[in-house]
């Protein structure tokens, strides 16, 4: 009955019309959840603190007021010229911690992005060029996690030197397995679809078939996979820092600004206690971000 | 079932010969002549440095080299550390339950209060504990342990008094054999008074810090599984057959719901060994993370690179027997492909 499609049809396109956009429905996902919003609150505060460490810090990092030695926080009665006091250099804890938003969100988003960029290309290379590429890639990423990530990042830098750039190279290699294990299993997974075959056919060559049409369609885990990998990449980078092995003093880095605190564990905690905080406060917000983005961009997760 | 075994037992041969091979280049990308960081600074003649070359066989080809170094990890052979004179391997062992022993501990703490808190958050899914939990957990797994460490010893420690700051024992009153390595077992059978209960005051802070991201991880893996569990049929069929809630959930739900959670536990292992290296750092347990990090300030790169290649090797082992234990008891995976 013809006159039945023709009256369907402008329902149908009506209806399809009036669903949102995957980029409208994430983001009214992400908005709904509260968690996400939190963190990606605080997440911006951090970043806006960072990019602008230098109008917002009251002093240099490392100005050293050798008066004012471990000078109290403001609420256990220090000075505001000093609000979360100073550390066994004379230097202002609040600025230190400033600066230091900068070096750790420099080293997750510098991680993240290098690490992104090998592993994904990795990843698509070991699914699309199969055989003996792939189980090089695969042994290669096996032995990667094989290894605990702070043992292999201590060992790369042992190889390289401490210092700001190797942490970054480190941490980047240790993080590399999830993107290229994301990328290969959802690369094979796109593989054999007939759109794939159709592009083939079609004489498109396995680069611009990589960019074109698997890549896209693995995107949203690899973004998911990206945000953790931030607070990983920081939390280690962190953790080497507090070993010597990263940043050197007096560079203000979190775990760099721990380890010289450690000695005044028994008089001064505060300086101890806010650096970690300052740790503690950006993971969990990259984090609630995360998860956020997982539970917005995965439609299954979604609730009416 | 036998072949799933074996399959799995083959899978991790070629990750093992990656592995050696990255440990074998990785000591040669080492700053600095073995030879001559072995003879120090004086002045050696060239005739002597090319004996101890050939002695060390470094003056083969380099394949010649990865094939020896094979044959050497396959005969126990990890090497002599520069620092001690000795046998890597005989320092890692006698380091090594000390590692252990923390980590169990560690896991035991994840396990025991992040299985049973999962479950009771997911029963009481958006309750005030169910929320509660999940806060806490995204604390513990974005938790800086180093930093946590030196909080709670601040807290218990410092402000406190109830726990010692550093070490396994408190090495003034007690002294005996170590016959087992593990502290614990070691004090029970000195017979002497109070040595467990001190070993124990010096375990349980170092095992909390270890085990906080463990137990944030499981205690979210438990809920999201149990969640999905509860809603199946089964479940339904047994809360009709008028059992009580207790038997639904702790037994026939819990058992399934454990499923992830045993695999999510495997994994952890390599994360435990990363978080071993700095609970171990705060507080001077002297364990094979220590060790790890002492070898590199000294550059003793052939302790490094045994004990590099021994903790890769547990963490392999560890794992692949997690995947055993869970095909025995998931029939889907065993008879999958």
């Amino acid at each position: 009955m013809p006159a039945d499609v023709a009256l369907a049809a402008p329902e149908e396109a009506a209806q399809i019309l009036a669903q949102p956009s995957p980029l409208v429905a994430f983001a009214v996902a992400f908005r709904e959840n509260r968690g996400a919003m939190i963190g990606l609150s605080v997440l911006a505060v951090v970043v806006l603190a960072a990019i602008f460490a230098d109008v917002l810090a009251p002093h240099a990092p490392g100005e050293q007021f050798r008066e004012f030695v471990r000078v109290k926080p403001i609420w256990a009665g220090g000075t505001w010229a000093f609000p979360l006091g100073t550390d066994g250099d004379g230097r202002d804890l609040l600025s230190r911690i400033i600066f230091g938003a900068r070096i750790s969100l420099f080293i997750g988003v510098s991680v993240m992005a290098f690490a992104f960029l090998i592993g994904v290309a990795l990843g698509l290379l070991a699914a699309m060029a199969g055989s003996v590429v792939d189980v090089v890639v695969t042994r290669l990423m096996d032995v990667i996690m094989a290894t605990p990530s702070l043992v292999l990042a201590v060992v790369i830098v042992a190889i390289l030197g401490p210092s700001l750039t190797n942490t970054i190279v480190a941490v980047t290699i240790v993080g590399l397995p999830r993107y290229v294990r994301v990328a290969r299993a959802s690369a094979l997974g796109e593989l054999p679809k007939d759109y794939v075959t159709a592009a083939r056919v079609a004489g498109v060559g396995p680069l611009r078939l990589a960019l074109t049409c698997v890549l896209p369609n693995c995107l949203a885990p690899l973004i998911v996979q990206a945000a953790l990998g931030v607070s990983d990449a920081i939390l280690e980078a962190a953790g080497l820092g507090f070993l010597g092995l990263g940043a050197q003093p007096p560079t203000p880095e979190w775990g760099v600004m721990l380890a010289d605190a450690r000695e005044f564990i028994r008089s001064d905690p505060w300086i101890i206690t806010l650096p970690g905080l300052a740790i503690l406060i950006t993971v969990v917000a990259i984090n609630l971000t995360g998860d956020g983005l997982r539970d917005a961009l995965d439609p299954k997760m979604r609730r009416g | 079932m036998l072949i799933y075994f074996l399959r799995r037992v083959a899978l991790t041969i070629p990750t093992f010969l990656a592995l050696m091979f990255l440990t074998f280049v990785a000591i040669r990308l080492v700053p600095g002549d073995p030879v001559e960081v072995r003879m120090g600074e004086r002045g050696v003649s060239p005739e002597r440095l090319a004996m101890l070359r050939h002695q060390l066989g470094l003056d083969q080809p380099v394949w010649k080299q990865f094939l020896d170094y094979l044959g050497q990890v396959a005969h126990g052979d990890f090497g002599v550390s520069l620092a001690t004179q000795q046998k890597v391997l005989t320092e890692f062992f006698t380091l090594f339950p000390a590692t252990l022993e923390l980590s169990f501990f560690a896991m035991m703490f994840a396990v025991l209060i992040g299985v049973p808190a999962g479950t009771i958050a997911a029963v009481r899914r958006g309750g005030v504990f169910d929320q509660a939990l999940m806060t806490i957990s995204l604390f513990g797994y974005s938790m800086p342990i180093f930093w946590w460490g030196l909080v709670l010893i601040m807290f218990f420690s410092v402000s406190l008094g109830w726990t010692p700051v550093s070490g396994r024992i408190d090495l003034i009153t007690y002294s005996f054999d170590a016959p087992t390595g593990f502290m614990l077992i070691d004090a029970a059978l000195s017979d002497q008074e109070g040595a467990v209960w001190d070993a124990l005051r010096h375990l349980i802070l170092p095992a909390i810090v270890l085990g906080t991201v463990p137990l944030g991880v499981i205690a979210r893996m438990t809920r999201s599984s149990m969640l999905e569990v509860l809603s199946e049929d089964y479940v339904r069929t047994a809360r009709a057959k008028g059992l009580s809630p207790f038997r639904v959930v702790g037994v026939h739900a819990l058992r399934n719901a454990l499923l992830p959670v045993v695999t999510v536990i495997g994994l952890s292992v390599s994360g435990l060994m990363a978080g071993a290296v700095l609970t171990e750092n705060i507080f001077s347990w002297p364990g094979v993370g220590s060790w790890l990090i002492q070898s590199i300030f000294r550059r003793d790169y052939p302790a490094l690179q045994g004990g590099v290649l021994l903790v890769s090797m547990v963490v392999i082992l560890v794992n692949l027997i997690v995947d055993l234990f869970y095909g025995l008891i998931n029939p889907r995976i065993r008879h999958a492909r």
